[in-house]
Parts: C-alpha cells; sequence; structure tokens
C-alpha cells in the first residue's frame, strides 16, 4: 500500500466516527477500529522490503518554492514506530469503546483520536523535515482537543493547556532549527540530510540549530525541565493517557532524536546536552513516581524516568546505545500501555485511582492483577521479562561511559534510579492488590468483561514472548530499527538474551530489585520525609512564569500607550532621531562645493530677533495672547528674510497670509482661556525639549550641508528666466509660473481654495444648526471684556484704509505680470481690506452691508478662471494656453494684455470670496447679542451709548 | 498618448468616478436610504475589478511617464486589496445598519481609499507615492472617527489624524530630501543614483525618513502607536477595514519604493526594516497578552503581523517579497474571518468585545468556535494551519538572506505570541460559565467565517495558486 495511502488513511478515516455516532457507539468504534487496521495492514505489506533493508518511498511536490515536498518513507526506525503507533491505537479503540461511558460523545473521542493518530504515523514517515513539522504541531493540536476531551473537569483544562502550551511552543522553537539545518544543508529532505553528517557538525550554526530541535524533543518527551506538564495531562480518559504516554505522543521527541541521530549525535554538546538531560529526567521522575498516590501519576512519572533513560541512551552517542534505546523502546510501549489500561480498570471498576484507598484487588480482581503483575516486574527489570533486557542493556552502557573525567556519576545515578524504578513498580503491585481486603471500596471492584481486559492481556504475552525469545521476536525488528538509527548496517556485536554471565550490569539490577524492595518496605517513614522536604512544583513556577509574563506585558502596555498622543510623539521622535544617526554613520558625503557667504550686520540682527522671537514664544507659550504677538514678530522677519534673500513676491505673499492668519487666531483665542495649564512635570518638558533641540540640530545641520553643496540636478530657475518673458509675455517669474507655466496647478488651487471656504461654511451651518448654537450664545467670557469693543479710533482709521488698501491691491494685481504682486497677493490684500470693517465695526455692521455674497465671489473668481482658459481653445490652442498683445492708446504708452491678467482676477475674486467666506463663517461662532453698537457708522462723541455690559464688573 | 496612459489607469478610473457620482446621487436622492444599496454596488465594483485585474494584463506597462506602473506586482497587489474591502464592506452591512451607523458616505469612502491604495502599489515615482498615500489615508481619518457620537472614537480618529499628519510631513521630508540628492523623484531614476556603499548621506536621510513615513501606514513599532486605539475606538466593521485592505496596500507600497527606488542599496535599508520588524514582533506579541478588548488583542496582533511580513521585505531578496505578498494574502483572508467572528457577537443588541465573553462559546456555538479555533491557530502560526505556511515562508527568506538572527527572534517572538490566542481558544472550549450571546444568523457573516476558516485549512493543499501568483509578482519587482 503506498505511504501516502496509509498516511492518508486515519485522517480520512477520522470523519466517520463522528458521523456514524447516530448509528451507535459500536458503529463508530468500528469505524475508527477498521480504518487503523486498514493502515497498519499496509503497513504489514512492507515487512518484506523493510526486512531487506530497502526503503520505501513516496514523493510528491507539495510547495517546491518553500522547499516542502510531501515526501515519505519507510525505513526500520519508521516501520518500528508506525506499527506501535498503529498496532497500540487498535488495541486503545477497542479498550476505549467499553472504557468510556454513556454520556461521553464517543464520536468526537474516535475523531480526535484518528486524528491524532494520523499526525504520529505521519511523523514517523515523513522524509522532508518541514512536512514533519506540519505533523508535529498537528499532534500537539490534537492532544490538546484529546487531553481535554472531558471538559468538566477543570484540571483537564489546565492540563491540555499546560500540555499544548509546551509542546506547541517547542514546536515553534523548533521550526527555527530545521530551518538551519535544511539551510545548512540545502535540502529539507531528511534523507539527503541523513547523508551530511560532517557538513552539518562543521556548521558555526550546528550548536544553536541542535539546541532548537532538542528544544522540540526535549517539550514533546517530557525531559526535565519541562517534565511538568506530563503528570498534568493525566486527567484525560484513561485510554488517552495510555496512547498518548506510552507508545505516541512523548515517544515523538525521541523518535526525532532518533532519526536526527545519525547526523546529531556523536560530538560533546550532543552528549553533555542530551545524556544529562536523559539522566537527570530518568532519577527524578523515578523518585517522584514512587511517592505519587494517584496511580496515574505514579505511571505518568515512571513514564517520564523512562523517556529519560531512552534519552540518555541516544545521548551517549554510541551504536550500541542506540541500539539499547531501540529495544527499550519497544519494551516500554509494551509494559506500559499495560499498565495504562489496566490502571483505567482499576479506575472503572473501583472508582478510585488512589493508591491509599486500594489494596487486596488480588482475589476481587484476578485477571488484572495478573496483567498487572507481568508488566510491573518487566518495569521493574525482573527477568524473564522484556524489561530486564532493555534495563541490563542500559545499565551495562553506563559503566563504560564516562561523565567529565567521572567513571561512577552516570552508572551511580543509574543505579538509584533503576532502584526507585524497581520500588515504585513493586509498589503498583504491593499497595493496590496485595494486603487485605478493604471494606471501603468506592465501588465493588470486578474483572472487566474482556473488551477491556484483552487489549492488555495481548500486551504482557508480548511482554513474555520477548523476554523469552528475544533474539528470534525482538532481534529481526531491533537490527533494522537500531540500522536506521545508526544509518548503516554495520553494527556491533550485542546479543538479545536473558543471561549474559555475571556482568557488572548483573550485579547492578540485582542491587536494584533488592534495593526497591527495601525502599519499599520503608515507604512510608520517607512518604513523611518526602511531604515534609521543600521542593520546587513545577506547575506552580509556570503558572508564576505566565503571570509574570502578564504582567510584563501589561507594564509594556500601560507604558507606551497611556493614551497621550505626547507619549506617543515622543517614542516616535526618538526612534527618527535614531535611525537619523544610523544614517549619518552610513552615508558619504562629498566635499563643500560652496563658500560660507558673509553675513551683514542688518541680516544678523534680523536674525537674532527671528531667534529671540522663536525661544520666546516657546517660553511664554502659556500666555495664548502675548505668544500671538510673538509669531507675529517671526512671520514679519520671515518675510523680511525672503525679501533679502531676493523673493519679493513670497515676501509679499507670507506677508498677507501673515496678517489674515493672525485675524483668524485671535478669533480662536476669543473662545479660549487666556492661558493654558502646566500639566507635565518638569523632568519630562526637560526631556522632550532636549529632543526637540537634538531634532532642530541634526535637521539644521542636514540643510546646512545640503546648501553647501550643488543640487544633484539642473536647477529649474533658468528655464523660467528665459522663457518667462518669451513664453508668457511676463518679467515676473513668479506670476507667469503662476498664471501661466503651471496654470493648470493655480486653477485647480483656486477651485481647492474655494470648496474649503464652502466646507468651512457649510459646517459652520451645521454646527449653528445644533444645540451648540444655544451654547454658544449663552457664554459667558472668562474674563470681562473691554467696555468699547469697537473703539472709535480703530473705526475711524478703517474706513480711511478701505480705499488705500483696495487701491494698492489693484496696484499690485496690475503690475503683477511685471513686477512683484499679482492676483493672489491682491486677494489677500483687498480681504484684509475688507476684515478690517469686520473687526473695527462688528460682525452685525458689517454684514448689513455685505451686498454681494461671497459665495458668488468664489464662484465668479473660477468661472472667469475657466472661461480664460477655454478662450485658448477658440485659438486652436490647449486649454489655458496664454496668449498676450499689445495695444496702442495714443494719449498713454503703450499697453500689454495677457490673457493671464484675465485669469489673474480669477484668482483674485476667488481669493477674496475664500478668505471671506472661511472667516465669517467662523466669525459667526463668536457672535453674541449685543456685542455691537446700533450706530457704530456714526461717530458722535456726544452721544454715550457704548455697550458697557460687564462695566458692573469691572 | 493620453490615450495609452487612460487605458493603463482604467480600473481606477472606473472605481473613482463610481465613487464620485455615487456621491453626488446619493446626496441630492435618498441620502442615507441609498447606504446599503451603495454598499452592494461598491463592494460588488471593487470585487469585479479585482478579478477583472486578477485574469487580464501581463506584463509591465508604464503610465504617464513611468510614474504609474502596471505589473505583476501591482496587481497582485490590487486583487488583494480590493478584495478584501469588499468583504469587509459587505460584512460590516448589518452591524451598521443595526445600530444606525450606516451612512451613505462610508462605502465610497471605502472606494475612494481603495482608489488611494490602487495608486499607492502602482506608483513609479515620488510624487505619485504621495497622492496615493494621501487618498487613502485622507479617507481613513474620516472613516476612523465615523462614530462622531463616541468620545473614544473621535479621540482615536483625532491622534490618528494628528500622528498621520506627522508621518506624511516625515515622508514629503524624506521625499524632497531624495529628490535633492538623486535630481529626480521617478524611482526609475533614484536606483541608478542610490548605489549601495556611496550613497550621499542626504539621500540616505530621505530613505530613512521616507521609512519612517511608511512604518507608520504598516503601523510598525514604533510608529504603531495609533492602532490600538483607533482599532478599539471604530465601529468594528471599519477596524476590520483597517486590519485589511489598507495594511497590504502600506506594504506593497513599502516594498515598491524599496526594491524599485533603492533597490541597489538594499544593505542601506535592510537592517532599518529589520530593527521594525523585530520591534513590531515582539512588541505586538507581549503587549497583546495583557489585553481584555479582542480589538485591542487583534491591533496587537496586527502590529506583530507586519513584523513578520516586514521581515520578509527585511530580507531584500526576492524570495522574501515574495514571502512577503504570501504571508500578507494569508493575514488578510485571515482577518477576514476573525473579524467576521467578532461582528457576531453581541449580547442583548449590543456589540461584546470583552474576550471574557468567549468563556464556553464552544458549547453554545461549536460550528463557529470550531472555525475560530481554526483561524486563532492560523494567526498563531500553528501547523498545519495555512498560517504558519506564511511564517514559514518568511523565516524562510530572512534566514536565507542571511538574516539568521531575526529568524529565530521571528520564532522567540511567535512562541510568545502563541500565548495569548491559545488562551481565547481555551476560554471557548474550557472556560468558566459564560455569558449568554445572542446568536447571530447573519448569513453574510457565517459564509466568511466558515469560508476563511475553510480556506486555512484547505489552503495548505496547494495554496490556491497563492504563491505561485506571489513568486511572479515579486519576480516583476525585483529586477
Amino acid at each position: 500500500m503506498s505511504l501516502f495511502l496509509i498516511a492518508a488513511l486515519p485522517f480520512l478515516g477520522a470523519v466517520f466516527p463522528a458521523l456514524l455516532i447516530r448509528a451507535g457507539r459500536n458503529a463508530s468504534a468500528s469505524a475508527a477500529g477498521l480504518t487503523t487496521f486498514l493502515a497498519f495492514t499496509g503497513l504489514m505489506l512492507h515487512i518484506p522490503a523493510v526486512f531487506n533493508g530497502e526503503v520505501v518511498q513516496a514523493r510528491f511536490d507539495w510547495l517546491p518554492g518553500l522547499g516542502l515536498n510531501a515526501n515519505f518513507f519507510l525505513d526500520g526506525l519508521g516501520f518500528l514506530f508506525a506499527t506501535l503507533i498503529l498496532g497500540i491505537g487498535l488495541l486503545i479503540i477497542l479498550y476505549a469503546r467499553f472504557y468510556l461511558s454513556r454520556e461521553d460523545p464517543m464520536g468526537q473521542f474516535y475523531t480526535y483520536l484518528l486524528l491524532f493518530q494520523g499526525a504520529m504515523v505521519g511523523i514517523v514517515l515523513s522524509d522532508n523535515i518541514l512536512l514533519l513539522l506540519v505533523f508535529w504541531e498537528l499532534t500537539s493540536l490534537s492532544s490538546f482537543l484529546l487531553i481535554g476531551y472531558w471538559k468538566h473537569l477543570p484540571e483537564g483544562r489546565q492540563g491540555a493547556r499546560m500540555a499544548l502550551a509546551v509542546t506547541g511552543s517547542g514546536g515553534l522553537a523548533m521550526i527555527a532549527g530545521m530551518l538551519i539545518l535544511g539551510h545548512i544543508v540545502g535540502s529539507y529532505d531528511l534523507s539527503v540530510i541523513l547523508q551530511n553528517k560532517d557538513l552539518i557538525q562543521a556548521s558555526p550554526l550546528y550548536l544553536p540549530a541542535l539546541i532548537l530541535i532538542l528544544l522540540g524533543c526535549f517539550t514533546k518527551s517530557a525531559q526535565f525541565p519541562f517534565h511538568f506538564w506530563l503528570p498534568h495531562a493525566m486527567a484525560a480518559p484513561t485510554p488517552v493517557s495510555a496512547y498518548l504516554h506510552s507508545a505516541t505522543m512523548v515517544k515523538a521527541g525521541l523518535f526525532l532524536m532518533a532519526r536526527l541521530w545519525p547526523v546529531l549525535a556523536g560530538t560533546p554538546e550532543w552528549f553533555y546536552i542530551v545524556a544529562t538531560t536523559g539522566l537527570i529526567t530518568m532519577l527524578l521522575g523515578a523518585v517522584i513516581a514512587l511517592f505519587k498516590d494517584d496511580l496515574k501519576a505514579l505511571l505518568a512519572f515512571s513514564t517520564v524516568s523512562h523517556l529519560g533513560l531512552i534519552t540518555m541512551l541516544l545521548g551517549f552517542g554510541t551504536k550500541i546505545a542506540a541500539v539499547a534505546a531501540v529495544f527499550h523502546i519497544i519494551n516500554h510501549a509494551t509494559f506500559k500501555a499495560a499498565l495504562f489500561m489496566s490502571a483505567g480498570i482499576v479506575d472503572h471498576e473501583a472508582h478510585t485511582r488512589d493508591i491509599k484507598r486500594l489494596g487486596g484487588l488480588r482475589h476481587l480482581m484476578p485477571v488484572t492483577f495478573t496483567i498487572v503483575l507481568v508488566a510491573s516486574l518487566s518495569m521493574a527489570g525482573i527477568p524473564p521479562f522484556n524489561g530486564f533486557l532493555s534495563k541490563e542493556m542500559m545499565l551495562e552502557e553506563t559503566v563504560h561511559t564516562l561523565w567529565g573525567g567521572s567513571h561512577y556519576l552516570v552508572p551511580g545515578l543509574a543505579l538509584i534510579a533503576a532502584l526507585f524504578s524497581a520500588a515504585y513498580s513493586f509498589r503498583f503491585i504491593v499497595h493496590v492488590f496485595l494486603g487485605p481486603k478493604r471494606s471501603d471500596y468506592p465501588a465493588q471492584p470486578h474483572d472487566p468483561g474482556p473488551g477491556m481486559w484483552l487489549g492488555p492481556a495481548f500486551l504482557i504475552t508480548l511482554v513474555i514472548l520477548i523476554g523469552l525469545f528475544s533474539a528470534k521476536l525482538a532481534g529481526p525488528m531491533v537490527a533494522v530499527a537500531a540500522g536506521a538509527v545508526t544509518g548503516g548496517n554495520d553494527l556491533p556485536y550485542y546479543s538479545l538474551k536473558l543471561w549474559h554471565g555475571l556482568t557488572p550490569a548483573l550485579y547492578m539490577s540485582i542491587a536494584a530489585v533488592l534495593g526497591g524492595a527495601l525502599l519499599l518496605k520503608l515507604h512510608r517513614p520517607l512518604q513523611a520525609a518526602w511531604e515534609a522536604a521543600p521542593r520546587p512544583e513545577a506547575k506552580a513556577i509556570f503558572d508564576r512564569l505566565m503571570h509574570g509574563l502578564t504582567k510584563l506585558a501589561q507594564l509594556i502596555t500601560d507604558g507606551l500607550h497611556n493614551g497621550a498622543i505626547t507619549r506617543y510623539a515622543f517614542v516616535m521622535m526618538l526612534f527618527i532621531i535614531g535611525i537619523s544617526y544610523y544614517a549619518y554613520q552610513g552615508g558619504t558625503l562629498a566635499a563643500a562645493t560652496r563658500e560660507v557667504q558673509n553675513v551683514g550686520p542688518i541680516p544678523l540682527i534680523a536674525w537674532f530677533c527671528l531667534v529671540i522671537a522663536t525661544g520666546a514664544v516657546v517660553a511664554k507659550h502659556r500666555q495664548r495672547q502675548l505668544s500671538l504677538v510673538l509669531i507675529g514678530v517671526v512671520g514679519l522677519v520671515v518675510s523680511m528674510g525672503f525679501n533679502y534673500l531676493s523673493a519679493p513676491d513670497l515676501a509679499l505673499t507670507q506677508l498677507s497670509v501673515e496678517v489674515v492668519t493672525m485675524v483668524l487666531l485671535l478669533l480662536a483665542l476669543n473662545f479660549m482661556p487666556k492661558e493654558s495649564p502646566i500639566k507635565a512635570p518638569n523632568w519630562v518638558r526637560a526631556r522632550d525639549g532636549a529632543i526637540a533641540v537634538i531634532g532642530g540640530l541634526g535637521a539644521s545641520a542636514l540643510i546646512y550641508a545640503l546648501m553647501l553643496r550643488d543640487f544633484a540636478m539642473p536647477s529649474i530657475s533658468e528655464y523660467h528666466l528665459a522663457n518667462s518673458y518669451k513664453g508668457g509675455g511676463g518679467t515676473n517669474v513668479v506670476n507667469v509660473i503662476l498664471v501661466d507655466f503651471r496654470g493648470y496647478d493655480t486653477f485647480g488651487e483656486i477651485i481647492v481654495l474655494g470648496i474649503a471656504a464652502l466646507v468651512i461654511f457649510a459646517l459652520t451651518e451645521a454646527v449653528l444648526g445644533t444645540r451648540v448654537r444655544a451654547y454658544l450664545l449663552n457664554r459667558k467670557p472668562d474674563m470681562p471684556q473691554a467696555g468699547d469693543a469697537h473703539p472709535m479710533m480703530m473705526v475711524v482709521a478703517t474706513r480711511v484704509m478701505m480705499p488705500l488698501a483696495l487701491m494698492v491691491a489693484a496696484y499690485i494685481f496690475f503690475r503683477g505680470h511685471n513686477l512683484p504682486g499679482g492676483g493672489f497677493i491682491a486677494g489677500l490684500i483687498a480681504a484684509i481690506a475688507l476684515l478690517m470693517q469686520y473687526m473695527a465695526s462688528g460682525f452685525t455692521w458689517a454684514s448689513e452691508r455685505q451686498r454681494v455674497f461671497y459665495h458668488g465671489i468664489i464662484g465668479s473668481g473660477v468661472l472667469i478662471a475657466a472661461a480664460t482658459g477655454l478662450g485658448a481653445w477658440f485659438n486652436d490652442m490647449p486649454f489655458l494656453t496664454s496668449d498676450y498683445g499689445y495695444l496702442y492708446w495714443p494719449p498713454l504708452e503703450k499697453f500689454e494684455w495677457a490673457t493671464a491678467a484675465l485669469f489673474d482676477l480669477g484668482v483674485f475674486l476667488a481669493v477674496v470670496g475664500a478668505v471671506l467666506l472661511a472667516l465669517e463663517s467662523l466669525a459667526r461662532f463668536a457672535w453674541q447679542p449685543g456685542m455691537s453698537t446700533e450706530h457704530a457708522m456714526d461717530i458722535n462723541p456726544a452721544r454715550d451709548d457704548a455697550p458697557q455690559q460687564n462695566s458692573d464688573e469691572v | 498618448m493620453i490615450q495609452a496612459d487612460l487605458s493603463v489607469i482604467l480600473p481606477e478610473i472606473i472605481l473613482a468616478v463610481y465613487a464620485m457620482a455615487a456621491l453626488l446621487l446619493a446626496v441630492y436622492t435618498g441620502k442615507d436610504k441609498l447606504a446599503a444599496v451603495l454598499v452592494w454596488s461598491t463592494a460588488g465594483l471593487m470585487a469585479a475589478l479585482g478579478i477583472w485585474i486578477g485574469t487580464n494584463g501581463g506584463g509591465t506597462q508604464e503610465a504617464f511617464g513611468g510614474m504609474f506602473i502596471d505589473d505583476g506586482f501591482a496587481r497582485f497587489a490590487k486583487v488583494a486589496i480590493l478584495l478584501s474591502a469588499a468583504a469587509v464592506l459587505l460584512m460590516g452591512l448589518e452591524y451598521m445598519a443595526r445600530r444606525n451607523m450606516l451612512r451613505f458616505e462610508f462605502p465610497l469612502l471605502v472606494a475612494l481609499s481603495a482608489v488611494g491604495m490602487m495608486m499607492m502599489v502602482s506608483a513609479g515615482d515620488l510624487m505619485a507615492l504621495y497622492m496615493g498615500l494621501e487618498l487613502q489615508s485622507l479617507a481613513l481619518y474620516v472613516i476612523a472617527s465615523m462614530r462622531r457620537d463616541s468620545v473614544k472614537s473621535t479621540e482615536a480618529g483625532l491622534k490618528y489624524f494628528v500622528l498621520g499628519a506627522l508621518s506624511s510631513g516625515l515622508l514629503l521630508y524624506g521625499a524632497s530630501l531624495v529628490y535633492g540628492f538623486a535630481g529626480t523623484t521617478k524611482f526609475a531614476g533614484i536606483i541608478q543614483v542610490a548605489q549601495h556603499g556611496e550613497v550621499s548621506i542626504g539621500l540616505l536621510f530621505g530613505l530613512v525618513f521616507l521609512i519612517s513615513g511608511l512604518a507608520f501606514k504598516v503601523s510598525a513599532v514604533p510608529f504603531h502607536m495609533w492602532t490600538p486605539d483607533v482599532y478599539q475606538g471604530a465601529p468594528t466593521p471599519v477596524t476590520a477595514f483597517f486590519a485589511s485592505a489598507p495594511k497590504m496596500a502600506a506594504m506593497g507600497l513599502f516594498a515598491r519604493v524599496m526594491h524599485d527606488a533603492f533597490g541597489n542599496a538594499i544593505g542601506d535599508w535592510s537592517q532599518v526594516v529589520a530593527v521594525l520588524s523585530l520591534l513590531s514582533m515582539f512588541v505586538g506579541a507581549v503587549a497583546a497578552i495583557g489585553q481584555r478588548d479582542i480589538k485591542r488583542l487583534m491591533a496587537y496582533s496586527s502590529i506583530a503581523h507586519m513584523g513578520y511580513a516586514l521581515m520578509g521585505l527585511a530580507s531584500g531578496t526576492q524570495m522574501g517579497v515574495e514571502a512577503m505578498l504570501v504571508y500578507m494574502a494569508i493575514y488578510v483572508s485571515m482577518n477576514i474571518g476573525t473579524f467576521a467572528f467578532i461582528l457576531m457577537l453581541q449580547k442583548d443588541g449590543q456589540p461584546i468585545t470583552s474576550i471574557d465573553a468567549l468563556h464556553q462559546y464552544s458549547r453554545r456555538e461549536p460550528g463557529k468556535a470550531l472555525a475560530m479555533l481554526v483561524l486563532l491557530f492560523s494567526l498563531a502560526g500553528v501547523p498545519p494551519m495555512l498560517g504558519f505556511f506564511g511564517k514559514l515562508y518568511v523565516l524562510r527568506a530572512a534566514y536565507e538572506a542571511g538574516l539568521a538572527w531575526l529568524a529565530i527572534a521571528g520564532v522567540v517572538a511567535s512562541v510568545i505570541g502563541a500565548f495569548y490566542y491559545l488562551r481565547i481558544v481555551y476560554y471557548m472550549y474550557f472556560g468558566d460559565e459564560g455569558e449568554d450571546l445572542d446568536r447571530s444568523n447573519s448569513p453574510i457573516l457565517w459564509v466568511f467565517l466558515m469560508g476563511s476558516a475553510a480556506v486555512m485549512v484547505f489552503g495548505i493543499i496547494n495554496m490556491f495558486g497563492v504563491d505561485s501568483a506571489a513568486a511572479a509578482a515579486a519576480a516583476a519587482l525585483v529586477r
């Protein structure tokens, strides 16, 4: 049968139990059993090939771009594991059918179980490490579902969560290890990787890869210090424990270590990491197991201990140790699965797993007793059972092992572990089955039906047979599997038999058994001592770690995201300064090509004014009116600077824009408190100030450097200077650019400007249509207002100024094409002239005298500009092409006329309309009844009815 | 000439004209009464355009003198943008309608921002880049503060706007420096000047400021601060939108600028991007642990995911871009499903966003819980879900580009990140007594949730060809 099919069958079969559960529990179980059996049979068909030393392959390119191929291969090691997984799977399916009660959703159970089984089979058959990773994590997921299957038990949920957190994280760490491994070799196919031992071990990345991969293996196989999750996963239904923890999930880590043994093993790093971890785990697990009263906890820690044993053997890195490891994998699977199932039977029939409440079951459950007796003795390492054989091989190996120069460390500790191992094995027999019958069992214990004991009975038959006829029965299997682990058929000599003569291992075995019996005798005082001794509780540490992580997370979150935008900006700026420094470090800087020019005294004074005013704004920004004045100074100096640097147009624009902005800001101040409060503590302000200074200095330095060097591109000024008069008929290049060369842009801009003003108007309308209006009308100023809102001097001045200002606007407008000026600036000036009237005489007065709506002015401006542009079409020219000519008007000099002037008129109107509409709209927010006099226009000192609304408060 | 140009940007023109025409129509007729119709028509149009772009066109075409590029890369990104935007629009329809939040501007703003996004991924010039970016951003600013009556929403929108303006300023400053030192705004011209090892200091400053501006748009740490606030404050459909199409567009733009304009100076930016990636992955993973609000949690999750996508970009290789595109495509599909789920959560008609409400969810709605489980595992990057393959792609790309430290850090971050995704699973399956949430029976949401979950499971078969499309797209970008 194709390997694809073998790997896929459990997944395909996973659908049926859930569907068939309506047809009854038997149908569901049979469906699960049948698929497993089919896969098992398919696997068995490969026996001839595998035992001939061939490697069965099935290849399929899945995502070649990623190096992920669905390649499977079957060699001795894969065959051994697949047989264990599917074979024990069959027994578990049978067992679970009778173990689970009516209330348990059995269909779900079998679905999860088959998913898990499929993932495990996938792991052991994968020929691609990425594919292996996929299956690896899939086992974490499906085991999560299985362990948490009994949702009503809180331990089950916690156990499931912890198992998933530990094994899942380990698997993720392994991803990195696998990537490194694949990259060293240049292929992600195991069959290729396994050929490249020297390449891998010579790589500088060998150690990181090793550590990351081992993290995955150790978490999965519950090796110290990750051993704590396994006992907590025992809350699962017993069939799950039996399956996951005897033959499958926890063995996945061992499998991977064995699989990669040919390329990773043999280095001192491997030995010290793997063998030491295995040794510690073996010892620790055995000691803890003895003091557990829960049958399943005892078995769980014994599993931890045995996994440690196998890990240690693999860690030794010798071929003979690898043989022992493989053999113990087989033996452990058989007796441990039998023991778990028996523990389940006890629990099922006696309704408790607490050893303290059991005892004397020998006569009540003879069949179970027989099974447990054989399996436990095998676990304890008593001949003639199979556990004895592999344990003796292990002890034999430890004798030859040097650890850090010491001959005795490894065998000594291994002996102690074996001693405890024997002790807890005996305890299972003695404290549960021997002794007097009790009268207080929670339920009357009796042997279950054959459905439940057939499975374990089959397994203990194997235990006995392998023990007696090891060379015949297990020999070939061990040979091919070990051959696959060690990567060759040249295995050293070993013999699987009970009697090897009087070897040190035999003495150690005898010592272990006797010592174990002694320990059991002393169990009661030892238990008391154990309870009293302080010891780190791994679960508590795990919980505290999780809690700590959460706290840390909250700390970071609260620190970074306190909701204040200043904090956000602070972090951003800091980072920007950081990467700017990086840029400064990395870039090249050509030599300066320009001289630093001399600065005259007047510009220097202006510059000082600018700096002082700017500094004063920062220092005094809490007094808003003052800072407004200072901002005005800054704007003025900047305008003068433009003028000094030969940009009169810019200067004019800046100046008029400055004025309009000031008016707007004054308006805004109306609504605000006169001073802003200090919120940040001093050190924060100092820190922010420092950042601002650094950022500012950096930016200035950058500009300075930029100005000392030539631009990378030819300046576009020359082109415009050369073509301004020829092409646009004007000598003011700026204006020609605005109305001619870049007429399209300007056209777009005035439209945008108009729309912006209209939007402000619309928003004002909308806001004033709500309750806000009432609030605005009734608001009380926080300070007494000036007695005379419209001082006479100002009214007179503005009246006089208005015609003058309009005249200036006209002048600026008309000279614009050839000299500094133009429609935009003229528009601003005209707008300012009108604004002054609003300011001086009040909103009411001004609007009463308003004849034309600003909307119309904006619209007419845009339309005039558009019409000018369209005019070009009549001359068969593209849109907005300008034209100019000269007009001779006898008494006067010759005139230049240009269509651009008409366009400029459009700009002028749009600007006037937009500025006024926007400011008028905003001013309406501030308007309150009774603010302006009825007679603002009449200047009559005799009449004394200026508004004095707040005079009594002054 | 102009005709040829226009035919290249026809999809953008269609969408833009549609949006403006529909806006006018709605203003003068039914206003919000038309909203539902507009949602459907906008989603339909965007999906149709997506399919059209995806199936038509080949090779590389340039318009407006190279300012607009239509190549495989742009098409890949546009398909993802349009389809995800359409999906998210439909998902939010019922939610917004029920809460009286459905304004007719919403679908049209989404359409306009989609136009901006399409422009972004096709930009061949700094000007075009900024135009697209601002068109998208302005629409997003408005959408972010759509719920005007909620203080939280407006505050979040305002913060987003202020910080966004700051980042736009940075980007512009960077662009002007680049122009000053390269003498051109065209990517094709910049790449001639920006040769690794001899990049002038001004150009490098321009580059890092550009990166800062772009990092804000992809919400990479430390420019991510707005994300949790906006995600939490905005109505859930808006959050869903923020988490999908704009991310794809910003990532596409990022890759476009880095490779098209600075493809000869990879060493100069790859480190910066790598640092952004590292910070994003860790801050995203760690900060999410403390969150109890699922929308805020998704914000951190998206920050972490952007870190992974940036990891692909940081590699600076074709494989890296391919990985990034695959990652983003997977990320967007995951997010659609996840937000469909979040949109379903409500109690007595009120939306629920606390993850405490999910206790024992599986008992009440086993189907949806299972779908969400798949999605969460996928978000965590746990095999065999599709999310794992995305991670594997970027990790491999980074590793093979010599950024082993980044790849390993990415794995560590994903281990941390797995924690909070799994916690939700834990609550749903094994939590304490849960609240009784309303049973949502919106078929649209159900379809998107189940569809997205199914994609995560069945996508592993051949990724629906996205991997080869991404490979072609990456080949078009990295030359």
